[in-house]
């Protein structure tokens, strides 16, 4: 009952556009109680910030002063070649393609058909869509909030015929508006038993105006199951980023995520990886690039629950003038997950005294035989390094951009799939250009 | 010709003086050994003339040519053809070999206003080189110095040595850790480069390199400051009667 009294601006506006919009958003009778239970649990917790150990680092109330009205769904017709001219380097990717305009999913901009993969929107109607629309399960209070306003979305299913990674699926979030809106999207992905796919989630801005950005993706992956599964984001001074990854993967399955953030205002990456089957082996890491007064979070809990499974994560932030950098991992190791073996890095490279860098490795291991190590560095550009680079010949802004550079690229180096290295090393490299 | 003239170097860091006034001068086309009992300043001398940070001149001076190359900063100093061979180089992990060495020459050529290499000119030079110091493909796509062993990062500095054509090679312990072949294969390198538009100053602890490439002169550096200087006969004494005598000597 106190609970209006605390509640800020940007809440308050969240439960009004709620109240107006709810009946318009897609879905059944079902869904649409789901949402409004959903809206019930956000207003309980409202937005998270700093007093919940979650989001110590990255207080999301104070950074959302203001909710953006919501996105007008019936998607704004946009011209070809600017969306190409948005994607930058993305364009030029030989990929099979779903495209959503702010917030909504142009057919006519994606490919009809995909080898081995069955898509439908979320946001058809069907009842078959109620159980997708609930998949993504968790107490954090941007989840819920991303199911009461979610407009759209892929359900993606990769059936077992799809036994070569083939032609790269690209998920692509454009964001078009010339004034500021708010775009809510979730998607859910299926992997069959020893199915393969190389999947990208790129989060591109052709307007002009602020966006904040709320997506959900739970993937599931059979037993043997292999995917590389990328997300770039380059908004670009974008307001918000709140993005969850909800990550399941069965016995056996090769699963290699990768998060890219170049720039975008204030992001938060959350990262649930469960590894219930044994022997997966599971590698998540990303590059966090922040200058101005960004803010770049990235929270990771890996829960190994069966025995043999390896876990590998490595992040890094480049950071210039106030930026800040979180990055939080949990991995957590059951009684029964023997033989687990985690490996966890997190490093940052200070380019200016006012950036700053907060690294929170967290194991709890309940088993007795495992190997789980972690380690977090933040350091200047090496002095020595630069020495030596001088001392070739090299000018002191060419040396300092191959560190720096080649501190950013070694991350890509996760990346297997050529093209989209290339696509994430020209996103990189066009970033640190942009002002060094 | 390079002239040292009694230049005193201390560590910008401690205020510890490390060199108390060192005086010598290498002629253009020749070859000079600067042996020494280890912490008397050799990497130290090294490093100044290259010119790293965290040394601080306190007096005297380096002359190139005629020109101090105090005030330079270390790439235009490499412009100006010094060239430091490092006792421990250093490891660019994500900065693949030949990136480097393609960088570094074009950079070079651009200061010196020289044209820049084409691709396969640059590969044809670089393929030659390597070949002669038995640096392999397979090390040229590695990021720089990471995983080579000691023999390897020697011949790596070598290499950039005879890529990049300096007029003063400065060799600080290229010798060390290495075994009698590998001394033999960067001792030919060096060798290959001596001649009447160059001047070398070697540095070792060890009178062995200096069996590979003779020098013109050694001089022995103790206590900060050059204690003797002598032909080639003086390293065969040292070796046999070690850097004890100059114990007396500090300043
Ligand atoms: N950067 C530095 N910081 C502190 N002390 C240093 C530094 N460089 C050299 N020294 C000290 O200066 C002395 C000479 O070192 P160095 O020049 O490396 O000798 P050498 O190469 O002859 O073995 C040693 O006592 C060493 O500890
Ligand atoms: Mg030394």
């Amino acid at each position: 009952m106190i609970v209006t009294l605390m509640k800020t601006e940007a809440e308050e506006a969240l439960a009004r556009q709620f109240a107006a919009v709810a009946s318009s958003l897609p879905g059944t009778g079902v869904a649409a109680a789901r949402r409004a239970a959903a809206m019930d649990r956000f207003r309980e917790t409202g937005l998270p910030h700093r007093r919940i150990e979650e989001f110590k680092y990255s207080d999301v109330r104070s950074a959302l002063k203001t909710a953006f009205a919501p996105a007008d769904v019936q998607a704004p017709i946009v011209d070809a070649n600017a969306i190409e001219a948005a994607l930058g380097p993305v364009a030029s990717l030989d990929a099979d393609r779903l495209v959503f305009v702010d917030g909504a999913f142009v057919q006519s901009l994606s490919s009809s058909e995909i080898a081995g993969v069955t898509f439908r929107r979320f946001a058809t109607g069907q009842p078959t869509d109620d159980a997708a629309f609930s998949a993504i399960a968790g107490a954090n209070p941007l989840l819920a909030l991303n199911e009461a306003f979610a407009s759209d979305g892929a359900v993606i299913s990769v059936d077992g015929a799809r036994k070569l990674a083939g032609r790269l699926l690209v998920i692509l979030y454009l964001h078009t508006a010339r004034e500021p809106r708010r775009v809510t999207t979730r998607n859910l992905i299926e992997v069959a038993a020893n199915a393969r796919i190389d999947l990208v989630e790129v989060h591109a801005r052709i307007g002009t105006a602020a966006v904040q950005t709320s997506t959900a993706t739970r993937l599931v992956a059979g037993d043997g199951a292999e995917v590389a599964h990328i997300k770039i984001d380059r908004e670009i001074s974008a307001a918000t980023h709140l993005s969850l990854w909800d990550l399941e993967l069965g016995a056996a399955t090769v699963y290699r995520g990768f998060q890219l953030t170049a720039g975008a205002g204030f992001v938060r990456n959350d990262i649930v990886a469960r590894l219930p089957g044994a022997d997966a082996k599971f590698d998540v890491s990303g590059l966090m690039l922040g200058r101005g007064d960004d803010h770049v979070d990235t929270t990771l809990v890996v829960d190994h629950i069966a025995t043999g499974c390896e876990s590998r994560e490595l992040f890094k932030a480049v950071l210039d003038d106030r930026a800040r950098a979180v990055f939080q991992g949990k991995v957590i190791v059951a009684p029964e997950a023997q033989k687990t073996d985690g490996k966890q890095m997190s490093q940052a490279l200070l380019l200016a005294d006012d950036v700053e860098f907060y690294s929170k490795p967290e194991l709890e291991i309940y088993a007795d035989d495992v190997a789980c190590g972690h380690g977090a560095t933040a350091a200047e550009l090496d002095e020595s390094m630069l020495f030596y680079l001088r001392s070739r010949g090299i000018g002191l802004a060419e040396a300092r951009s191959l560190l720096i550079e080649s501190f950013a690229l070694e991350t890509l180096e996760k990346i297997e799939n050529d093209d989209i290295r290339a696509v994430a090393r020209s996103v990189v490299i066009t970033w640190l250009g942009a002002d060094l | 010709m390079l002239e040292i003239k009694d230049l005193t170097v201390r560590i910008a860091e401690d205020g510890k003086e490390i060199l108390k006034g060192v005086t010598l001068s290498v002629p253009d086309g020749e070859v000079h050994a600067i042996m020494g009992p280890n912490g008397s300043g050799k990497s130290t001398l090294a490093y100044v003339i290259a010119g790293r940070d965290g040394y601080e001149v306190t007096g005297g001076d380096i002359l190139w040519n005629g020109t101090s190359i105090l005030e330079m900063e270390p790439d235009e100093r490499a412009a100006a053809g010094v060239f430091l061979a490092f006792q421990y180089p250093i490891e660019i992990p994500g900065v693949a070999t030949m990136t480097f060495l393609r960088t570094a020459l074009n950079s070079l050529k651009k200061k010196r206003g020289q044209a820049e290499l084409t691709t396969p000119d640059f590969l044809r030079l670089i393929r030659a080189k390597a070949a002669e110091l038995g640096v392999t493909d397979e090390m040229l796509k590695r990021p720089l110095n990471v995983g080579f062993s000691g023999g390897e990062k020697k011949r790596m500095e070598v290499l950039q040595m005879t890529m990049l054509d300096p007029s003063l090679c400065v060799l600080d312990e290229t010798d060390s850790g290495l075994d009698i072949d590998a001394i033999r294969i960067v001792a030919d390198g060096a060798n290959r480069l001596r001649g009447p538009g160059r001047s070398m100053l070697v540095i070792t602890h060890y009178q062995r390199l200096l069996d590979f490439i003779v020098p013109d002169k050694v001089h022995v550096l103790a206590h900060g400051r050059i204690q003797k200087t002598g032909g080639k006969e003086l390293a065969l004494e040292l070796e046999k009667s070690g850097y004890a005598g100059f114990a007396g000597k500090a300043a």
